[in-house]
């Protein structure tokens, strides 16, 4: 007999998040797809691939973008609670999160008693997200993963102004015509992101980042680190979201 | 008591508000199509009493502004506006006004009117903002006929004797102006009775505001936004003040029966900003749909001109217009925000970032931190609009709506 565990699903914009969660409230297996065009699509591959060793216990505990657009039974929770929710068990203390996802960046404040005191999103504008940095390798012609690697080799930080996306490729055009390494264009891209961050709201003393972007660019997380002394980024964090929603419903 | 489907109770003084707008609106157009009558445009916070009592049928183009972005249709005409060189970073009420205009459109059709009504004046007050002298100053240039303004200094703090004689000394300049195309000469006794009837109107919109206190609110920002109408456009006529009769009544009987806005009132929020218009019906279910009750909002009490005063009418219409929260410094408003939350047992406050419209958007120069600091009433901010839907992020206010409201459940349930 297959053991029966609890299932959430993060539904973002780029991708799918799913976690299976034991009676002890830790991970046993987690799996991610991309959204695409049909978050019910998405979120049946999930559950298909999850429920291969496991038996899943309904309902399933939604959230994200697509968190109503499952053709499963379901609770749906806003995701910035959840992940709240994930990162106070983890870390237990007063801190702000920084999400870094696919088309939202969010800031958190998370007090004491594990509260979520203050939040914020992105404007409705692609800088500071995932989108930015896809959109910029697009134009680049390179992979966005390859920012990574890039940016080892860099020699100085360019500063990248251009909130808009259209207008840094532009800005990073005349960079490149005035010389500038690709390498020390990819740690002027992060530190765009960065930037964006830090300028929705004034940040704690710990910082945690999370999301689907840190955790494939942890160059961003080194640059965070470069400016602030107490900063965490925790394994599998694009999971956290997903994560935390089971153990939201867990309390209830 | 009249249920819809979405679980909004429909107050049943919509009935004859739909009849007096409609109306007023067949007035404006009685006054286009006879001789002798005439029409004047002004602002929605500009000096509509002395209008009235100069015999002027008074048309107010934000209140078109405001139905051109209900009808859904302002991303329609917007462009039209832009592509004659207005920019889309400016007042969306003009921009769609006017776009709608240049392709001879308008949601008053409905009412029979075919086109705005062409105006014989038009008289503006910078107390809200400056846009709207350029605003009308396309009509003015369009049909060829005086344009006047007053112009209020903005970020009032103290309100001091000698701001309010200036200000009171332009109402006054403005006669002699209007009285070479209005119907009939200035009378003080005309203008001393419209005083007392606006004055009146406006002391019984206060009131019905203020019914808003109890819990559960019979009356929420969404209703309030709609029956705002005859304070804005017909405030200084008894058309409002009987209107606000009636509806005053409803919220009493309301009250009595124990019935909210919101069925279960768990939650009771202020909203700071313009309401997005095209979003009203949306938004009056999803809050409805959370228990929460959206109380009071900086908007709707903008029309207390409650210091207005038959017996000393210019200095108190320049009192009256100088003291509203929109030309105020920011430490006077944010006072003023402080007392609201307390009045209404505010839970948490939202601030709508209204793209283009920055003098009504307050979370531009630190207040909503500055205001939590001091009250501990948490906040949200949602970026869009006042009638440009293409400045709004639906899916990304609706996350952010639900969250604020979950936060808020674990501060005050937990």
């Amino acid at each position: 007999m297959k053991p029966r565990l609890k299932l959430g699903i993060d539904l973002g914009s780029s991708y799918t998040k799913g976690v299976l969660v034991n009676g002890e409230n830790q991970i046993v297996d987690q799996y991610v797809v991309k959204t695409g065009f049909d978050f019910k699509r998405a979120s049946s591959r999930i559950m298909e691939k999850l429920s291969e060793n496991y038996e899943i216990a309904m309902p399933v505990y939604t959230c994200g973008y697509g968190r109503d657009q499952v053709e499963f039974d379901h609770i749906s929770n806003s995701e910035i609670i959840a992940l709240s929710k994930a990162v106070y068990l983890k870390f237990g203390k007063k801190c702000s999160v920084i999400d870094i996802g696919g088309q939202d960046t969010k800031f958190i404040k998370i007090n004491e008693q594990g509260q979520v005191d203050k939040f914020k999103m992105n404007r409705k504008c692609a800088a500071g997200t995932g989108s930015f940095l896809e959109e910029i390798a697009f134009r680049l012609d390179i992979s966005p993963l390859e920012f990574n690697t890039l940016s080892d080799d860099a020699t100085e930080e360019i500063r990248i102004n251009s909130y808009c996306t259209v207008f840094a490729i532009s800005e990073i055009i005349g960079l490149m015509k005035k010389g500038a390494t690709i390498s020390n264009i990819a740690v002027g891209i992060y530190n765009s992101i960065i930037e964006r961050c830090l300028e929705i709201v004034a940040a704690d003393e710990t910082i945690i980042i999370t999301g689907g972007v840190p955790e494939t660019h942890p160059t961003i997380v080194r640059l965070f680190k470069k400016r602030f002394s107490q900063v965490e980024s925790p394994e599998n964090s694009q999971f956290y979201a997903a994560w935390g929603n089971v153990l939201l419903n867990e309390k209830k | 008591m009249s249920k819809t489907q979405s679980g909004i109770l429909r107050l049943e003084s919509a009935n004859t508000l739909k009849v007096i707008m409609n109306d007023y609106f067949q007035r404006l157009k009685d006054a286009v199509e006879t001789e002798g009558k005439k029409v004047a445009w002004c602002t929605s916070v500009g000096p509509a009493e002395l209008l009235y009592s100069m015999g002027f049928e008074v048309y107010f183009p934000e209140n078109h502004g405001a139905m051109i972005g209900a009808s859904k249709n302002a991303d329609k005409y917007i462009p039209s506006a832009l592509a004659k060189g207005y920019s889309p970073d400016i007042c969306s009420y003009l921009t769609s006004d006017i776009g709608a205009f240049l392709q001879n459109e308008t949601p008053m059709k409905r009412n029979g009117l075919d086109s705005v009504p062409k105006p014989d004046v038009l008289v503006y007050n910078t107390n809200q903002c400056h846009e709207v002298a350029d605003w009308f100053s396309f009509y003015a240039r369009h049909f060829d006929v005086p344009i006047l303004g007053i112009h209020t200094p903005l970020g009032i703090g103290e309100l001091s004797d000698n701001l309010i004689k200036s200000v009171s000394e332009q109402f006054k300049a403005l006669i002699p102006e209007l009285e070479k195309v209005s119907p009939r000469k200035f009378d003080m006794d005309e203008f001393k009775n419209t005083i007392e009837l606006s004055r009146d109107a406006c002391v019984l919109w206060r009131r019905v505001l203020e019914k808003a206190k109890h819990r559960p609110s019979p009356i929420n920002f969404f209703d309030a936004a709609i029956h705002m109408g005859p304070i804005v456009v017909m405030r200084g006529t008894v058309y409002a003040l009987d209107y606000y009769k009636i509806l005053y009544a409803e919220l009493d009987d309301r009250i009595a029966k124990g019935i909210g806005a919101v069925p279960d009132e768990r939650f009771r929020l202020y909203w700071e900003g313009m309401p997005l218009w095209y979003q009203l019906s949306k938004m009056a279910r999803l809050f409805a749909g959370l228990d929460t009750c959206i109380v009071a909002s900086t908007y709707c009490n903008s029309w207390v001109f409650d210091d207005l005063d038959p017996d000393d009418p210019f200095y108190s219409s320049a009192l009256a217009y100088s003291k509203l929260f929109i030309v105020r410094s920011e430490d006077v408003k944010e006072e003023m925000l402080q007392e609201h939350l307390k009045d209404y047992a505010i839970d948490g406050v939202i601030y709508h970032d209204s793209k283009t419209c920055p003098r009504n958007s307050n979370n531009r120069f630190g207040l909503q931190n500055r205001l939590f600091e001091k009250t501990n009433v948490p906040f949200l901010e949602i970026n869009g609009d006042l009638n440009d839907p293409r400045c709004f992020s639906e899916e990304q206010a609706l996350i952010a709506i639900e969250t604020f409201i979950q936060q808020l459940s674990a501060k005050i349930y937990s």
